[in-house]
């Protein structure tokens, strides 16, 4: 061990520093995700975009009972129906999610008694104005599509 | 508390909701023997103690606790603002001894125009933690040195946590302020 | 500022305002300085004030959950077990054995995180830039377990009342354990950087300095007041969620300068790790979520909860008036409660020192305004 005068004068402790960080050049080393060429994979519970499943029919899974517009803590979400004379069931008419307000916390999500609305890995939902992000039905069911413009 | 489905049996009762059961210790009794009236009542509700007290018998017990029985820090101080009773707040107070490993609530009934005296030179604490409660209720404390809002901007009008200041009367009132029209409902 | 209105002619008054980068936040500081030695401080907070308290008493008990990840939003699993423990409290609910397993390899793989860029953003105000990218690629790994767990990196609503609302996923424990076997040589690796270090030494020591008993009389609680050497830990002291199964260390130095409030913090670190080894070697089977009513009413009466938040002591003060809405819920913030003893310890210091000492006091301003 080096006498602390020598250790001071050779600058000891900042050449020990500066190890670490040439060890960290090492190409296999570098940790940055090149976005948007590669998207980051996200986990399969990740709470992105909500969607408004179908069944394999092309049904809706929905039955309208209104539990996720409860349990959602801004309450954004304004579910319409009518009820079928013939099955006496609640159907599903209009689907209004507010997604601006939307703190993405996944209550509706626990909420539903038939998983039909689920938030999915989808992250880039930027839009232009704040009218865009207001959802309802259709846009629920089909998902968020970028924009294509014409160059 | 979810009920089992018996197929024959009567539905078992349901379990008695835990009550308020008071509180002896050899800390009460110094503290009943130190303050007789001032201490209103000393109970314990599921398992956490706590005493209700006069508030001009607070600054006293505080110091009491303090330098005599080692409650030597104040974890917070808050309000909670019950409208409909004649003592509008519930003052609390809650201190915890490191020598002992306790936790003791001390809470006071004040009315609305009462000023309860401030803590700030028992425990430096108290200082930003009453001049929250002054912020965010209206209640003055005597003696404090520095009593000005906290989290509100400075020349905020009304006081957010109690019960009647709502969000739309305070939207109504910016709107009337700066914008010049009666209401933006 | 409150006490001078008056100014002598050496004397200036300067706002550290509330934007700039070294305030970890938006916090105005307002000094007096005579030169470059600061006289006096009087810090200006709300500018973060979104008014949760008041947003408690307008939902019901489950939906104010979400909210409560926004107070200390760098360590938002810490805000919901609190809350959660909270209200279980007032319900006197029993939560499984398993979800509190769970809860615990959660809060404390949140705490490394928490400590983490804690100690990447104070190393970036006194100077030292690369720490600040190690320690994000290494917090980087803990998000991502807490993505695959709950679906959210920072806002994480990981738990309910009664328990947990999600079972762990397939390979939570074999990922848990990697990033403990990863992570251990890394903290090795931040202190070869600075702890020797004669820069960071010279700037860290002997600053900011609060003793024990200026600690208990300022409130002051968590790393901060074991740096001053009051051996104390609310996971040991009053355990909640199993902590009393786990063996570890609490760490204490005793100067209760700026340094050894860094070297706390390694420490915690480390031990924090092997509580997470433990919690996952002995993880039990069983359900993850307790008895809870659909509509959660509970009975009239308050309750006070509090654990150790990486801040410092976070505590949840709920009154319940036995509707489905909360009557009143208080947070017991540790960072605002730890930004009052600002003023002491930077009396007499230079404006870098201040700085450094905001840095060191590990405040969120979420947690600060509320």
């Amino acid at each position: 061990m080096m006498p602390p005068l020598l250790r001071k004068i050779l600058l000891v402790d900042l050449f020990e520093g500066l190890r670490v960080t040439f060890r960290s050049q090492n190409p296999k080393n570098i940790y940055t995700e090149q976005y948007p060429a590669e998207r980051p994979q996200v986990a399969e519970r990740f709470r992105g975009a909500p969607r408004l499943l179908k069944d394999e029919n092309g049904k809706t899974l929905c039955n309208a009972c209104g539990a996720c517009a409860l349990a959602c803590p801004e309450q954004l979400i304004v579910v319409g129906s009518v009820r079928n004379p013939e099955t006496k069931k609640k159907e599903l008419t209009t689907y209004t999610f507010d997604l601006s307000r939307c703190m993405f916390c996944g209550m509706c999500q626990d909420a539903c008694p038939s998983d039909a609305i689920k938030l999915t890995q989808d992250f880039e939902l930027a839009t232009y104005s704040r009218n865009e992000l207001i959802w309802d039905r259709q846009m629920l069911e089909d998902g968020p599509k970028p924009k294509q413009y014409k160059c | 508390m979810a009920d089992e489905q018996k197929p024959a049996a009567p539905k078992p009762a349901p379990p008695k909701p835990p009550a308020v059961i008071p509180w002896e210790s050899d800390l009460t009794g110094a503290l009943k023997e130190q303050f007789g009236e001032g201490i209103l009542e000393a109970c314990s509700y599921l398992g956490q103690n706590f005493l209700v007290v006069k508030p001009e018998a607070v600054i006293s017990i505080v110091e009491y606790l303090k330098w005599e029985a080692g409650f030597d820090y104040l974890v917070d101080i808050t309000a909670v603002d019950w409208p409909k009773r004649a003592e509008r707040f519930d003052l609390v107070y809650i201190l915890y001894s490191f020598a002992r490993n306790e936790r003791i609530r001390i809470k006071t009934r004040i009315a609305v125009d009462d000023r309860p005296a401030s803590v700030v030179r028992v425990h430096r604490t108290a200082n930003w933690l009453e001049r929250e409660v002054f912020d965010m209720f209206g209640i003055e404390f005597e003696g404090h040195p520095d009593l000005r809002r906290i989290l509100m901007p400075e020349d905020w009008q009304g006081h957010p946590l109690l019960k009647d200041y709502t969000v739309r009367q305070q939207d109504q009132r910016w709107v009337q302020e700066n914008l010049n029209i009666e209401t933006g409902q | 500022m409150p006490e001078a209105t008056f100014l002598d002619s050496t004397e200036l008054v300067l706002n550290m305002g509330p934007q700039h980068p070294s305030t970890h936040g938006v916090l105005r500081v307002i000094l007096k300085l005579d030169g470059e030695k600061v006289l006096g401080t009087d810090c200006v907070v709300g500018y973060l004030h979104r008014g949760i308290e008041k947003i408690a008493e307008n939902r019901t008990w489950a939906q104010f959950n979400p909210y409560v990840d926004r107070l200390d939003y760098v360590a938002a699993v810490s805000n919901g077990l609190a809350y959660c423990l909270a209200v279980e409290k007032l319900i006197n609910c029993e939560v499984p054995v398993r979800a509190q397993a769970v809860r615990v390899i959660l809060t404390e793989l949140n705490r490394i995180g928490s400590h983490l860029l804690w100690l990447g953003t104070h190393a970036l105000d006194i100077g030292a830039i690369t720490p600040v990218f190690y320690c994000f690629r290494e917090r980087e790994e803990s998000l991502k377990i807490l993505e695959k767990y709950c679906g959210a990196r920072l806002t994480t609503h990981a738990f309910r009342i009664g328990g947990l609302q999600f079972e762990t996923y397939e390979g939570f424990e074999r990922d848990v354990l990697a990033f403990c076997d990863m992570f251990l040589p890394k903290v090795d690796e931040y202190e070869e950087l600075l702890t020797n270090n004669r820069i960071w030494v010279g700037r860290l020591q002997n600053v900011g300095v609060l003793t024990a008993e200026q600690c208990k009389d300022y409130g002051v609680t968590g790393p901060v007041l074991r740096a001053a050497g009051v051996k104390w830990d609310i996971r040991k002291a009053l355990p909640y969620s199993g902590y009393e199964q786990y063996d570890f260390e609490i760490p204490t130095r005793t100067n209760g300068d700026t340094y050894d409030r860094y070297l706390v913090r390694m420490q915690e670190m480390r031990q924090s790790v092997r509580i997470i080894r433990q919690a996952v070697e002995g993880l039990p089977a069983g359900p993850i979520l307790g008895r809870v009513a659909k509509v959660l009413k509970p009975p009239a009466g308050e309750a006070y909860v509090s654990i150790e938040a990486p801040k410092g002591e976070l505590g949840f003060y709920v009154v319940s008036d036995g509707s489905a809405q909360p009557y009143r819920v208080r947070v017991r913030p540790p960072s605002f409660i730890n930004l009052q003893a600002l003023n002491q310890m930077v009396h007499g210091a230079l404006i870098a020192d201040v700085v450094a000492v905001i840095g060191t006091l590990d405040i969120v301003l979420g947690e600060v305004d509320r």
